[in-house]
């Protein structure tokens, strides 16, 4: 076999592998997508109900609910980019701590059961939604790399692949629901 | 839960007259292994030279030799040093776990369950003889606990046929409830690969690995070297190790001073700490009021029981309690 031939092949070789650990670098980023998706879904159908069971007694946080609402409605338009599910889940999370914080003004609503059972509820898919990040993250960390580093890069160019953006945790986003220290 | 001076303090101050009086009797007990070690050499080797002398001996005759005079001195000295153990392990290792916390229940003959090694799936390679002692379960809080040693062991044949064995495990296994719900399995080895071929060569080896699940690439630093990560699923894995978890792991790898492997399966943490040695067993050429030996005893104890108040296991998630 003329040596040309081999260099071709091995060539060939390196450039399939190439293609294909972006390919499943990619995927691996949607499927993760899908499933931070999936929680943060739930967190917005908690929403109404937690609007509807609060708004009674909060009257100084009633334009703080509307925001809720509102996001919660932006969320839920369909084909919307991941930018922006990635964005409204970050102010979606500091509203809900804020309406957290506001809670512990009110004793009534403190001491409500449905309040707190939401509370609870919502304590633990925040915990859900940080590790769906945290994986998230990473997978987009390990696809980011992949297209900025050599030789990936190159390949990653030709197919046209672009950085995608991380989550951003912000500490004292973390800190706002104060039932969630129980759960670390 | 008492600290490990408190502890200390319990060993040397409420089990002193039973320690002095267990003293005498393992004073005695020396005197008599080295007698009777004595006696036994010298039978052996004039049965052995007899052999010798008569021509009957071959190549496999040393190694055969060899092997039943450890093995029928092992046994001599089960024997011999079993009163002592028993009374040992009842007078000072139940008070002591009694004193930790008094709802633990210790039986000294009894271990984990076999099933409940495997079903951890921290080491994959089956399981042919499995012994073990010292166990202790109970509930502290709210957590269902439970603890032993353990020693784990395979059997293999050459292709003469001959058996040999060699352990998989041998040290302190626990299990406890763990706080969360999960479904998928994740198990956490010492990190051996990244750090003697460093980061690359090693993260690449860790991927590689067959038998084990997908590899988790963890967000601390300190924890990813140390330990590698393997589960059925990216986003539980770190919904189980929050980064406080991974922190509490790590102190609790430090404090172990011993490989730990941990896996989260079913509904339990399963941990495994590789000591290599039979633990809670009497001292018998040093004495039991040496510091040193009472640490030994009292710190293992302390690390075990204390998992479920420094994996805060008794704070459970809502939908848990």
């Amino acid at each position: 076999m003329p040596t040309s031939l081999i260099v071709l092949i091995v060539v060939a070789v390196i450039l399939v592998l190439m293609y294909n650990s972006l390919v499943s670098k990619k995927n691996q980023v949607e499927n993760i997508f899908a499933s931070v998706d999936t929680v943060l879904k739930k967190r917005y159908d908690l929403i109404p109900n937690l609007v509807a069971s609060v708004s009674k007694y909060m009257d100084h946080e009633k334009s703080l609910l509307e925001k809720v609402t509102q996001l919660r409605a932006e969320a839920n338009k369909p084909n919307i980019s991941d930018e922006k599910k990635i964005k409204l889940d970050e102010q979606v999370s500091s509203a809900l701590g804020s309406i957290m914080i506001a809670v512990e003004n009110y004793p009534d609503l403190k001491a409500n059961e449905n309040v707190m059972h939401l509370q609870h509820s919502l304590s633990e898919i925040e915990e859900q939604i940080s590790a769906a990040r945290r994986a998230y993250n990473q997978a987009v960390t390990d696809y980011n790399n992949a297209i900025e580093m050599i030789p990936t890069n190159f390949m990653a160019t030709a197919m046209n692949y672009s950085r995608k953006p991380v989550f951003e945790i912000v500490e004292s986003e973390r800190k706002n629901i104060n039932v969630k220290e129980l759960f670390n | 839960m008492k600290s490990v001076s408190e502890l200390t303090d319990f060993y040397y101050r409420n089990l002193f007259a039973t320690l002095e009086e267990l003293e005498i009797q393992r004073k005695n007990l020396r005197y008599r292994i080295i007698i009777i070690g004595i006696f036994y050499t010298i039978i052996f080797m004039l049965l052995f030279s007899f052999i010798l002398t008569s021509n009957l001996a071959s190549g496999d005759f040393f190694a055969f030799a060899l092997f039943a005079y450890v093995g029928i001195g092992g046994l001599l000295y089960k024997f011999l040093t079993k009163d002592y153990t028993d009374e040992f392990k009842i007078k000072v290792i139940k008070p002591l776990i009694s004193a930790i916390d008094e709802k633990l229940n210790y039986t000294s003959s009894m271990y984990v369950a076999q099933r409940t090694f495997e079903r951890s799936e921290l080491f994959t390679a089956t399981v042919d003889r499995m012994s073990g002692n010292d166990h202790v379960k109970g509930i502290i809080g709210t957590t269902k606990i439970e603890f032993s040693d353990l020693h784990a062991e395979q059997r293999h044949k050459s292709s003469k046929g001959k058996e040999s064995w060699s352990t998989i495990f041998r040290g302190l296994f626990i299990v406890a409830e763990f706080n969360k719900n999960f479904i998928g399995k994740t198990v956490i080895l010492p990190d051996s690969a990244q750090n003697t071929f460093g980061d690359l060569i090693g993260g690449w080896l860790q991927s590689k690995n067959m038998g084990r699940d997908e590899l988790v690439k963890m967000d601390d630093n300190e924890f990813e070297k140390e330990f590698v990560v393997y589960s059925t699923d990216q986003i539980e894995a770190r919904y189980i190790l929050s980064p406080s978890l991974m922190q509490r792991l790590l102190t609790f790898q430090k404090r172990s001073k011993h490989p730990v492997y941990i896996s989260f399966i079913g509904d339990s943490i399963h941990m495994a700490i590789y000591y290599g040695k039979d633990l809670f067993e009497p001292s018998i050429f040093r004495s039991l009021l040496k510091y040193k030996i009472a640490m030994e005893y009292v710190s293992t104890l302390h690390l075990a029981i204390g998992i479920v108040d420094e994996l805060k296991l008794n704070k459970k998630i809502w939908s848990k309690r």
